[in-house]
C-alpha cells in the first residue's frame, strides 16, 4: 500500500524532522519540512512549518516592539534632560533683577518660593544691590500665591541683607486673602515696608528718591556756602 | 491626646505621598481646587492652602516626608474638607510647647503648627515620640 510507511524512509524522515527542529531552537528560522510526500507523517510535517512560522512572526514582532520600547525609552530620558535643563533655566529666570529707575531696583517674585530659589534671588537682589549701588529695592509677590512661614521668613532674611548692604527693601503686591493669613499665622512683617499694590511701591520708592536727592542737593548746596564762607 | 482615626461614613477624596519639596506644591494645589470645589471663598482657599503648606513643610522638614489623605465628611454638622498629614518622623516630645507661638525646634520662625490652627476651623495633633506624628485639619464654609 503506498500510503503505509516505509520504516527506513520513516526513520530517516523523524531524523530530518529532529535535525529542523534542533536549528530552529538554535536560532535558524528558515529551515523548514518538506512535505511533498502524501502519509501519516506529513500532517506532523505541516503542523511542525505551521508552528515555525507562527514563531518566526512572534519573534520578530517582539524584536520590533523592543525596538520601539528602546526608542521610547531614549525619547523620554531625551525629555526629561530637558526638563532638568529647563528647571534649571527657570530658575535662573524666575528671579529677574531690573533696575527701573534711578536708585530703584525691582524683583518681581512669580510662582512657588522653595528654599533653592530664594537663595538664588537672594543672591541676585544682594549682587545687583551692590553692582548699581541702588539703595530701594520693591520685591513684588504678586505673583506668588501662598505666603506660608517658611517664605515669610525668607523675605525677612532678604530684607535684612539687603539692609545690610545699605538698600531699603518694598514688599508690593500683597493681597486681601494673603495679608489676612499672614495676620492669623501671627506672623510680624511690621519691620518691612509694604504696599498693596507695585504701583504705591514704584510711588513710594520715587518719593523717597526725591527726598533723597533733594537732600543731597540741598546738603551740597550748604556745603558750598560754608565754603564760600 | 487622643489617636486620630478616620471615620468610616467621611468620603476619602486622595492619597498622597510627600516625598520631596516638590510634592509639597503639589498637593497644596489639589488642596486649593478641594477648597474651590467646596465653594469656599478666596480668602478661605489661602487660609486652608497655607494651613497644609505648613504642615507638609514639617513633615518635609522634620519627619522626611509622609502621606496626605484628603477627605470629606460632616463635622459638627458642617460639610468639612478634612486633611490628615501621617508622618513617621520622631515625634514631637512636647505637644503643648510646639503648639505655642514662637517655638521652634529647627529654623524656622516657630508659628508654623499654631498658626495652622488658627487658619482652620478644627485641630488635632497627635504624636507619640520615635513613632511619629499625625495631624488632622478640618474647615467647613
Amino acid at each position: 500500500m503506498e500510503n503505509n510507511l516505509d520504516f527506513k524512509n520513516a526513520k530517516e524522515r523523524i531524523e530530518h524532522i529532529e535535525d529542523v527542529l534542533s536549528s530552529v531552537a538554535a536560532g535558524d528560522l528558515d529551515k523548514r519540512l518538506q512535505t511533498d510526500i502524501e502519509d501519516d507523517l506529513t500532517g506532523i510535517e505541516e503542523a511542525i512549518n505551521i508552528l515555525i512560522e507562527d514563531l518566526t512572526y512572534e519573534l520578530k514582532q517582539s524584536k520590533k516592539m523592543k525596538e520601539e520600547l528602546e526608542d521610547k525609552l531614549n525619547k523620554i530620558q531625551e525629555q526629561q534632560k530637558t526638563i532638568v535643563q529647563q528647571q534649571e533655566d527657570l530658575l535662573e529666570l524666575s528671579s529677574p533683577v531690573t533696575k527701573v529707575w534711578d536708585n530703584v531696583l525691582i524683583l518681581p517674585v512669580i510662582g512657588t518660593l522653595d528654599s533653592q530659589r530664594t537663595q538664588i534671588m537672594m543672591e541676585n537682589l544682594l549682587q545687583k544691590i551692590v553692582e548699581t549701588g541702588c539703595t530701594i529695592a520693591i520685591l513684588d509677590i504678586t505673583g506668588v500665591p501662598t505666603v506660608d512661614t517658611q517664605v515669610a521668613n525668607h523675605l525677612l532674611k532678604t530684607v535684612t541683607a539687603a539692609r545690610l548692604l545699605g538698600a531699603d527693601c518694598i514688599i508690593s503686591g500683597i493681597s486681601p486673602a494673603i495679608a489676612q493669613t499672614i495676620v492669623h499665622l501671627g506672623i510680624d512683617l511690621s519691620s518691612i515696608k509694604t504696599k498693596a499694590t507695585l504701583q504705591d511701591a514704584m510711588l513710594f520708592a520715587m518719593k523717597k528718591n526725591n527726598q533723597l536727592f533733594e537732600g543731597k542737593i540741598h546738603l551740597e548746596h550748604k556745603e558750598q556756602e560754608e565754603d564760600d564762607k | 491626646m487622643q489617636e486620630i482615626i478616620s471615620d468610616k461614613n467621611w468620603n476619602k477624596l486622595g492619597i498622597y505621598p510627600i516625598v520631596d519639596e516638590h510634592d509639597i506644591v503639589k498637593v497644596r494645589s489639589i488642596v486649593r481646587q478641594h477648597a474651590k470645589d467646596f465653594r469656599m471663598g478666596i480668602v478661605e482657599q489661602t487660609r486652608i492652602t497655607t494651613a497644609i503648606s505648613e504642615l507638609l513643610r514639617n513633615m518635609y522638614n522634620y519627619a522626611n516626608g509622609g502621606d496626605v489623605v484628603i477627605e470629606s465628611g460632616d463635622i459638627e454638622e458642617h460639610n468639612a474638607l478634612i486633611i490628615t498629614c501621617i508622618d513617621k518622623g520622631p515625634g514631637i516630645e512636647n505637644v503643648e510647647l510646639a503648639m505655642s507661638d514662637g517655638y521652634t525646634s529647627g529654623m524656622g520662625m516657630g508659628y508654623g503648627l499654631p498658626g495652622a490652627k488658627r487658619l482652620v476651623d478644627k485641630f488635632e495633633i497627635y504624636s507619640e515620640p520615635q513613632k511619629g506624628t499625625t495631624v488632622r485639619i478640618m474647615k467647613w464654609k
